[in-house]
């Protein structure tokens, strides 16, 4: 892993300092120990800081999102942050030409106090990046995992359990909405949740506004959802976001043949696409 | 005076029979200061609870008043102002001076806030200084000391004796004389505590008042993903907005934490928002904290809980920002100014 992180700060200073670049993100080091904080490079003599270790946890997508119209910006995308920015790029987010793609292979991120890989790297199926420009380090051996052992679970409680234990996560929640920010697929430029006049969603915290707000989201990013668990990590209460993320992608799965989002750009939209084939056993 | 441990359960008991009771406990996943009834074990030694004990005095969701029209058509506003005696038990240095910082927004400068008023006047108040720091306490840093709780109404010391116990107070003086009987005389013998996480305030809060212009405000920022995690799991935010649910012919006003780190915090009518962009967002949460709020009350406004430190999803750490505030050129600032009046 050193040898990505060598090999990256050479790459960074060399493609800030002939001017293909005018930013690179990545990741430096925290105040703690094993602790890596996002890293926004603009130049060259900068690219030492720049760290790569088995503590990056914060995924890249997302920022390159808010650097749009500076120039091209070079990204560190591992399998999850490279699915996002292809999902931004099928949402019309993001122009391919924008951003130049360092490539880095990921082995799964740890928890910095614990030592334990993070559960979405344990959830993960795509650690090599699917997209890139240039590849820094050896691609690894994906893991074979069914990453709906938890769905399984959930779906095999009765009703009643099954109602419990969403009223048992949303009256946790703090709307805060870190999940909703740190999600390269929430993208819309007005929330439902910030359309105040519209009052889809009220200000009160309970665990009925706080459901709605977690179900719906879940509903309208779950045929975008790229699996990158951070909504999970950025949530301060832990609140088990993936698991519902992955219900609904493995329901659309079923019902509309949605695969796994980001691994193109080309992406499909089962949600918002009509086909008469589709099934309507509900109607 | 000193509480044996075994005692602990008798008294919360008997505290829980004529008030609320908040202790801080592990409940499920979370580490918070729940409400107290016979069986519930407190942690002291978990160092911070994940959300702090704000909400007791500020809800997340006050109801303010309801309106509406009676069955023969007169209208009516009744305001509500709930309140019930309650103690906040073990409760830390940090956060006691958090409380220090509310009562200064909420009862002091010529207006006293209704409904945090009768809550704040109900409250017990009784810290236990700490046993232990976490690696993010940092309050010995902003003026504070882990081993004193002085704003508190009674002062629980814990050596292996039990709690050693100092009333503060009127209020507290009253309250121990109900406490006698669990009591015995005696001190406990304890090892201060000293935080491991030290920034240097010295010289913060008059460079920052010549920095409100500064390249630096961009730089942190950028990772700012505005999420309001710092702002709730902060002791002392206590930025509201105040909304309203209309049933029929009955509404409610309440009032809700806000934060200034959501864009619509500042949105106006007609669309307009002075803090529309991330930039000055977060430099308007730090200011507050380690400036604006000195120079209205004296004191800052950041306890050195170390909650943000720990929860931000992106590690923007207020300890660093301290830090690097203190290693800033203020000149800068001005080249900034220099350059907007250039039209740069």
């Amino acid at each position: 892993m050193s040898d990505i992180q060598t090999t990256l700060r050479t790459r960074a200073a060399e493609l800030l300092s002939s001017g293909e670049v005018v930013e690179v993100i990545g990741w430096t080091a925290g105040r703690f120990d094993n602790q890596t904080t996002p890293a926004f490079i603009t130049k060259a003599e900068d690219a030492e800081s720049l760290v790569f270790n088995e503590y990056c946890v914060n995924t890249t997508s997302k920022f390159s999102l808010m650097e749009r119209g500076l120039g091209k910006v070079a990204v560190c995308v591992r399998g999850c942050d490279s699915r996002g920015i292809n999902r931004m790029i099928t949402d019309n987010q993001l122009k391919r030409e924008e951003v130049h793609l360092i490539g880095i292979p990921c082995t799964g991120m740890k928890d910095r106090k614990t030592g334990e890989e993070l559960l979405k790297c344990r959830e993960c199926s795509y650690r090599n990046p699917v997209v890139y420009d240039e590849l820094i380090g050896e691609s690894v051996t994906e893991p074979e995992l069914n990453r709906f052992d938890a769905v399984e679970k959930l779906e095999a409680m009765d009703q009643a359990e099954r109602a419990a234990f969403f009223d048992s996560v949303y009256e946790r929640c703090i709307r805060c909405y870190a999940c909703r920010e740190v999600c390269p697929v929430c993208t819309c430029k007005s929330c439902f949740v910030d359309q105040l006049a519209a009052g889809w969603q009220g200000k009160r915290s309970n665990v009925a506004e706080n459901k709605f707000y977690g179900l719906t989201r879940v509903f309208h990013v779950g045929d975008r959802c790229v699996e990158c668990g951070e909504c999970q990590r950025a949530c301060p209460m832990d609140l088990p976001l993936m698991l519902l993320n992955r219900k609904m992608i493995k329901d659309l799965d079923l019902l509309f043949e949605a695969g796994e989002a980001g691994l193109d750009a080309e992406g499909t939209n089962p949600l918002g696409t009509y086909d008469v084939n589709d099934v309507e056993e509900f109607m | 005076m000193l509480l044996a441990k075994d005692r602990l359960p008798q008294l919360l008991d008997h505290l829980a029979a004529q008030a609320r009771v908040y202790v801080p406990a592990r409940v499920g996943e979370d580490t918070r200061f729940a409400l107290y009834s016979s069986g519930l074990e407190p942690d002291f030694e978990m160092v911070n609870t994940s959300l702090p004990p704000k909400d007791l005095l500020f809800p997340q969701a006050q109801s303010m008043y309801r309106y509406g029209f009676d069955d023969n058509g007169t209208p009516f506003i009744d305001p509500v102002h709930d309140s019930d005696n309650t103690v906040l038990f073990g409760v830390r240095p940090c956060d006691v001076q958090s409380i220090a910082c509310m009562d200064d927004v909420f009862l002091t400068m010529g207006y006293e806030d209704e409904f945090y008023a009768p809550k704040r006047e109900k409250l017990l108040i009784v810290a236990l200084v700490c046993n232990n720091v976490a690696e993010s306490c940092f309050c010995d840093s902003m003026g504070l000391d882990p081993n004193s709780a002085p704003y508190a109404d009674i002062q629980l010391r814990q050596g292996s004796e039990g709690f050693e116990i100092v009333a503060q107070t009127e209020k507290g003086q009253a309250a121990l004389s109900d406490w006698k009987s669990f009591l015995s005389d005696g001190t406990a013998t304890r090892d201060n505590v000293s935080c491991t996480l030290k920034v240097d305030m010295t010289g913060i809060k008059d460079k920052l008042d010549e920095m409100y212009e500064h390249p630096i405000w961009d730089r942190i920022s950028k990772k700012c993903l505005t999420c309001g995690t710092c702002t709730y799991v902060c002791p002392t935010c206590h930025c509201f907005d105040i909304s309203q649910e209309n049933r029929m012919k009955l509404g409610e006003r309440f009032r809700s934490w806000d934060s200034c780190m959501f864009s619509n915090y500042t949105e106006m009518a007609g669309h307009h928002n002075p803090r529309a962009g991330k930039q000055p967002r977060v430099r308007q949460r730090f200011l507050h904290k380690l400036c604006f709020f000195e120079d209205r009350y004296g004191k800052t406004l950041c306890v050195g809980c170390g909650r943000c430190v720990e929860k931000c999803p992106v590690a923007l750490d207020i300890t660093v920002l301290i830090d690097q505030i203190g290693a800033a050129d203020v000149a800068e600032g001005a080249e900034v100014l220099e350059g907007a009046a250039h039209g740069n």
